[in-house]
């Protein structure tokens, strides 16, 4: 019987499929038995279906990139250790051979008995580290009766279920998941914002939905909307087709929107940049009309190699992508080694106590001169061949960015005494990702040209909330009052000062928060590709002299929910 | 064989990052390694097994280690407990 289910809208899309559900903290499989003869193969096929998933996590680790590679990668990492722990997966076998059960009840027999374990734990975090058991189990089941059907997993079916982690979001599209509903979670959860960068239906808070969905059910889904319809009559069908008519126009005009101004309903252009780190990420910048490069990273460059890169093979490198963007402004960032980056040429201290804290950015790059020099050389280079911007990362101190321009001054005196053609100004300019920085911009704006604000760092030091720390999920995000405040104040300083001012973190490639941006006086962003066209249309339906009128009510916000509720109710409405 | 009395001292505990940081230290060497706390001993290269001592902050542990690079590979594990895992100051 026709049943609906109203949940939020995470990530937009229409499905229509058959449900498969996933009850929270249960491999649902009966007991079943298998002839002795059938034993030695069914402990083939248990290793066939976990080599299948070991193969499917390192793919997908070669797939991820950006900013979400880092997070998403170490929920991969913790899952391929799981994979291979002799702890997790030893009795398995013995199971099949003694008690003869199937691979599929001995993986159940083996899950509940950690989990009972799990269960007794007083510590609530630890109690829920039985999820990541849980997840790793789900895949190989999943892999054994993929091989079996000799199908994917998901494939073409809708994900029901309590709730879905950012590795399992990636995984999912990976296997070619429809769409998932969930029953619990936040639009605004790096899940959702996973999800919609990957273009993958997701509606979350669908209360009720696991209850009364069953494996095999037919849904209909609207990510756009949040409704879930269980066993659709004919005109939910209709509105179904109508709505993917809709997203096959919309994705056209998406399309067409390559060649077409970012400018809102009253007429105000708004500087799109791509972030970007490959040759393929400027290609696709320069297709979708970036204004231009707005962070090209250049640690792959230093990342999973033995020696340093020379100054020439930089050079190479920098004069490619600005190449590549014909004459539109690149900005590229000095190396940003540390904390989080793992490199083999020895460069970033491993050990330090705190390396989030430590010597990383700017600071690294002062630390070994030799380092910052050749980078710099290489950079103003590059310069002559169009438009090149230099920017530090981790600043904060005035003297860091003296010290670098300083350095930047004598190589550039060096270069054209010995007749390279370069440009005759190149802009400096500082990442604000350090409070202190933000905080005494006043004192030090005279110093740069230019400022890009780094949500992911400044949102973690400002809140003093590792983003990496599973444990902090709900505290290390943007939208707490006092990231808005300094970061509206960064933008109106440096408007005051007439200074260029992008954001450039997460913060600016989700759709949904660039009201808010706007609203706090944001006229430049720099995000992933992938997401630019939907922010431009988004764009395209704000009203900026309406949303700035606004920011008096975001900025009176109190909480995390006043903030998502200004959020709300100033969404463009896009038709 | 070696042992050591060591204190579990960054604020999260043996949490998973802290866990899997320890079981990657731990595959470098051959020798076999536990870990002893609240009455359990568990294998100390395996993370769920690792994970199952539910060692937050304060708890004292008992490294136990065996083979014929016993020496190294305990020297490690307890420069990361002094490391505090490289998480917390």
């Amino acid at each position: 019987m026709r049943q609906a289910f109203v949940g939020h809208g995470a990530s937009r899309g229409s499905a229509l499929g058959r449900a498969r559900v996933r009850l929270p903290h249960a491999l649902e499989v009966a007991e079943e038995h298998i002839p002795a003869k059938r034993v030695e193969g069914e402990i083939t096929r248990l290793h066939a279906a976990i080599a299948t998933v070991r193969g499917e996590m390192f793919a997908l680790r070669e797939r991820l990139h950006g900013a979400l590679a880092h997070e998403v990668g170490e929920f991969l990492d913790l899952h391929s250790l799981l994979l291979d722990d002799p702890e997790l997966l030893q009795g398995l076998d013995e199971l099949i051979r003694t008690g003869r059960y199937s691979a599929d009840y001995a993986l159940r027999l083996q899950r509940d008995r950690i989990a009972s374990v799990f269960q007794t734990m007083d510590d609530a975090y630890f109690r829920s580290r039985v999820d990541d058991i849980d997840q790793v189990i789900g895949r190989i089941h999943a892999a054994l009766h993929r091989r079996d059907a000799g199908m994917p997993g998901v494939a073409g079916e809708i994900l029901v279920t309590d709730n879905v982690a950012p590795a399992e979001i990636a995984q999912l599209q990976a296997q070619g998941v429809m769409a998932i509903v969930t029953t619990t979670g936040s639009i605004l959860s790096h899940s959702a914002i996973l999800a919609r960068s990957l273009h993958l239906p997701l509606v979350v808070g669908a209360e009720g939905a696991l209850q009364r969905i069953n494996d095999g059910d037919v849904l209909a889904v609207d990510g756009a909307t949040g409704n879930v319809i269980l066993e659709p009559d004919a005109n939910d069908l209709r509105a179904h087709r109508g709505r993917v008519r809709d997203l096959a126009r919309e994705r056209k005009q998406l399309h067409r929107l390559r060649r077409e101004p970012t400018r809102t309903v009253d007429g105000i252009d708004i500087k799109l940049y791509a972030n970007a780190e490959s040759r393929d990420d400027v290609a696709e910048a320069h297709a979708l009309g970036a204004a231009g490069v707005g962070l090209y990273r250049t640690e792959f460059l230093f990342l999973q190699r033995n020696e340093l890169p020379d100054e020439e093979e930089q050079f190479r490198v920098y004069r490619d992508v600005v190449l590549g963007m014909t004459g539109r402004a690149v900005t590229i960032r000095t190396l940003d080694l540390g904390a989080d980056k793992a490199d083999r040429t020895g460069l970033a201290l491993r050990d330090e106590p705190n390396p989030a804290l430590g010597l990383r950015g700017v600071r690294l790059s002062l630390a070994r001169a030799g380092l910052l020099e050749a980078q710099l050389r290489a950079l103003v280079r590059a310069s002559g061949y169009g438009p090149l911007r230099i920017l530090l990362p981790m600043v904060s101190t005035r003297e860091e960015v003296r010290e670098v321009r300083a350095t930047l001054k004598r190589v550039t005196v060096e270069l054209r005494e010995q007749g390279h053609a370069i440009a005759d100004n190149i802009p400096l300019g500082a990442m604000i990702e350090v409070p202190a920085a933000a905080i005494a911009l006043p004192a030090f704006i005279g110093s740069v040209d230019f400022l890009s604000i780094g949500t992911n760092d400044l949102v973690q030091y400002l809140l003093a909330a590792d983003r990496n720390n599973e444990a902090l999920t709900s505290l290390y995000t943007p939208l707490h009052p006092a990231v808005i405040r300094l970061v509206r104040d960064v933008i109106q300083l440096a408007r005051k000062r007439d200074k260029p001012v992008a954001v450039c973190g997460e913060m600016a490639g989700d759709a949904h928060f660039a009201p808010m941006l706007l609203a706090l006086g944001l006229m430049e962003f720099s995000l992933h590709p992938a997401t630019l066209l939907e922010l431009r249309r988004t764009i395209r339906h704000c009203n900026l002299a309406q949303l700035q009128s606004r920011a008096p009510a975001l900025l009176r916000a109190r909480d995390r929910a006043g903030i998502e509720a200004w959020i709300a109710e100033n969404a463009p409405v896009i038709a | 064989m070696i042992e050591h009395e060591l204190t579990v001292s960054n604020r999260l505990g043996l949490h998973a990052r802290a866990t899997a940081k320890l079981v990657q230290t731990l595959s470098g060497y051959r020798s076999s390694a536990t870990l002893t706390a609240k009455g359990r001993e568990v294998n100390a290269k395996s993370i769920m097994g690792v994970m199952l001592l539910a060692a937050g902050q304060g708890t004292q542990v008992k490294l136990r280690v065996e083979g014929d690079d016993e020496d190294q590979a305990a020297q490690a594990v307890v420069s990361l407990f002094e490391r505090r895992f490289d998480e917390d100051s």
